[in-house]
């Protein structure tokens, strides 16, 4: 097992992962310096109701404080979250939200669908018969994957977002550097369950479709339909997209947001954390059974 | 001791039968050929050999452990069809990353094996940049990883040049020298016959012949015999016994299924009719292969009709 480990390691060192790992670094980077502008923005000219604009009551006074206080304690939280510690809550948020999904569905297309398209499956049965070594050698190095994705969009966005709160003019965040590191690392190891649960379906997902762009395909709208039956309000709660959200525990978008998940799963819906975890882990064997069953029928390609 | 030993091997797909009932034994050492036109049976036969697919029926024992052991599978090496590799890799790391698939080959393994196969000088260019030919020599150089003691390989010479086409065949030869063995399927006969010990014909999923290449050409040797074209019907009522290919005595010209001429001209002479020419063939491998698997093909349709 150790050294079909490496194989498959040595496999992922390609251009398309490597590409889709910038990608994905790229977008946290964009994200972050949107967030950041859109709190400078906010703070320059807090949102204040058309029938304040004008009229000067003391009602209005009030509510013009309080759009500036508002505006303030964003553009604060903003600038906190931009702290080499407390970005993990970025990166590990949107690993474990719909960019993640999306990475480890073009890994799991490349890395494992592109077998077959490729028909390097056959070298590769021929030379490991074993095939639930096989899948599980897929899974995790498909896991793998997104676990460096997040440590590196993490260590880059420490290094980048101070500076680009420093650039926005926030105002400065008034706690050590590495505050919240704790707590990152806490949603960064959650968000390593949650990936291993998108590379199960990316797993199950290659070894149903066989190929590379329906492995992505499949991967990606599986999640995004449990996303979608997440907010059905009878059975929302069954979903596996409500198990992230409970397990994430995401928190409602800000002007940095921390996930691309929770504008789509409602509150309500929520089952508990345990529930989420235990939901995920049921979800992520009925995903291997699945590819276990299919990977074992005959190989034609 | 037999390397591979199939009995009764069978596979269905749906309603249709890739291969029917397949016996088969392999001796250590041999270079066995494995021939057939195309749809016969030969990828879907060797695909099972190598675990890809499994048996409807009958079992199958490689290297003296029963399929599906995986542990018979990774011992031997095999090239099935056109070899496929991760194209955004060298060939040296290829053969690095197969040869890890399969629990690891010892250091230089690699090398060696690049070498043999004459790609040593291309070895650090990336496989999407190798020609056919040299994906074909890679592809074989992957077969040998490790020094399995069995090599399973699907028409080894494909795309390779006149050249490339000697030299895998001296490479073959001198791994079943080494002991190695050699089971390879091929349409190239003349290639075939050179290099294999042992070969099977297998036509519509059935085996149709089995022997040494040399057997299999004489086993059973034609007398041609030439009559003038007056003698032709008198010629066809005496020999009618050993003609089964009724379309080879046009314009006086026969051919006659038996291995002794004077036989024949025996009982030309005998019934009146003196012949031009008496001629004892040794048909080659491929007028038997065309023999065999035309009567097959002819089988078949009469069946279907």
């Amino acid at each position: 097992m150790p050294w079909l480990l490496a194989a498959e390691l040595r496999k992922l060192i390609r251009p398309l992962v490597w590409g889709t790992g910038l990608a994905i670094i790229g977008f946290c980077l964009l994200i972050t310096w949107g967030g950041a502008n859109n709190a400078r923005g906010a703070l320059a000219s807090p949102r204040i109701p058309d029938v304040c604009a004008r009229a000067v009551t003391a009602q209005c006074r009030q509510v013009i404080a309080h759009a500036h206080a508002a505006a303030r304690t964003a553009a604060a939280a903003t600038s906190l979250l931009a702290q080499p510690g407390e970005i993990g809550h970025v990166a590990a948020g949107m690993l474990a939200s719909v960019p993640g999904l999306l990475l480890i569905a073009l890994v799991a297309g490349g890395h494992w669908g592109g077998e077959w398209g490729s028909r390097t499956i056959r070298q590769l049965l021929a030379r490991q018969g074993r095939r639930t070594r096989v899948l599980a050698a897929k899974w995790l190095t498909i896991w793998a994957a997104g676990v460096a994705a997040l440590v590196c969009c993490w260590l880059v966005l420490a290094v980048a977002a101070p500076l680009i709160a420093a650039a926005a003019d926030l105002p400065a965040a008034h706690a050590p550097m590495w505050a919240g590191l704790g707590s990152s690392a806490s949603a960064a190891g959650r968000a390593a369950i949650v990936l291993g649960l998108f590379a199960a379906v990316g797993t199950a997902a290659g070894a149903i479709a066989r190929g590379q762009l329906a492995t992505t395909a499949i991967t990606v709208g599986s999640m995004l339909l449990a996303l979608l039956v997440a907010g059905i309000a009878s059975i929302g709660r069954l979903s596996p997209a409500s198990f992230v959200q409970a397990w994430m525990n995401f928190d409602a978008p800000g002007y940095l947001p921390t996930n691309f998940w929770s504008r789509f799963v409602s509150d309500s819906q929520q089952p508990g954390e345990l529930a989420g975890l235990l939901g995920i882990v049921l979800t992520g064997a009925i995903a291997a059974a699945i590819a276990r069953w299919r990977f074992s029928a005959d190989v034609t390609v | 001791m037999d390397v591979i030993s199939c009995e009764g091997l069978t596979k269905r797909f749906g309603p249709a039968i890739a291969v029917n009932g397949l016996d088969l034994a392999v001796s250590s050492g041999q270079v066995y050929g494995f021939l057939g036109p195309n749809g016969a049976g030969k990828t879907t036969t060797i695909r099972m050999l190598l675990g890809l697919i499994a048996p409807s029926a009958g079992q199958i024992r490689l290297l003296g452990r029963r399929l599906p052991d995986p542990r018979a599978v990774a011992q031997a090496g095999s090239m099935i069809e056109e070899p496929a590799f991760y194209p955004w890799m060298t060939g040296r790391v290829n053969l690095e990353v197969l040869g890890a698939t399969g629990g690891g080959c010892g250091p230089g393994e690699a090398a060696r094996v690049l070498h043999l196969a004459g790609l040593a000088d291309v070895a650090a260019r990336k496989v999407k940049t190798y020609s056919q030919g040299m994906r074909q020599r890679l592809g074989i150089a992957a077969a040998m990883l490790g020094r399995p003691p069995l090599l399973i390989i699907d028409e080894p010479t494909n795309g390779l040049d006149p050249a490339g086409i000697r030299e895998i065949r001296g490479l073959l030869r001198g791994l079943a020298a080494e002991g190695t063995t050699v089971f390879l399927s091929s349409h190239l006969l003349a290639e075939v016959e050179q290099v294999c010990d042992r070969v099977a014909v297998i036509v519509g999923g059935r085996l149709v012949e089995e022997g040494a290449p040399a057997m299999l050409g004489a086993i059973r040797r034609r007398v041609r015999v030439e009559v003038r074209a007056a003698d032709s019907g008198a010629a066809a009522r005496l020999l009618a016994r050993w003609i089964r290919v009724p379309a080879r005595h046009a314009n006086g010209q026969f051919l006659v299924e038996h291995d002794r001429g004077r036989d024949v001209n025996g009982v030309l002479m005998a019934g009146g009719v003196v012949a031009e020419s008496v001629t004892v063939e040794r048909p080659g491998l491929e007028d038997r292969f065309l023999e065999i698997t035309g009567k097959e093909d002819a089988r078949a349709v009469a069946a279907g009709s």
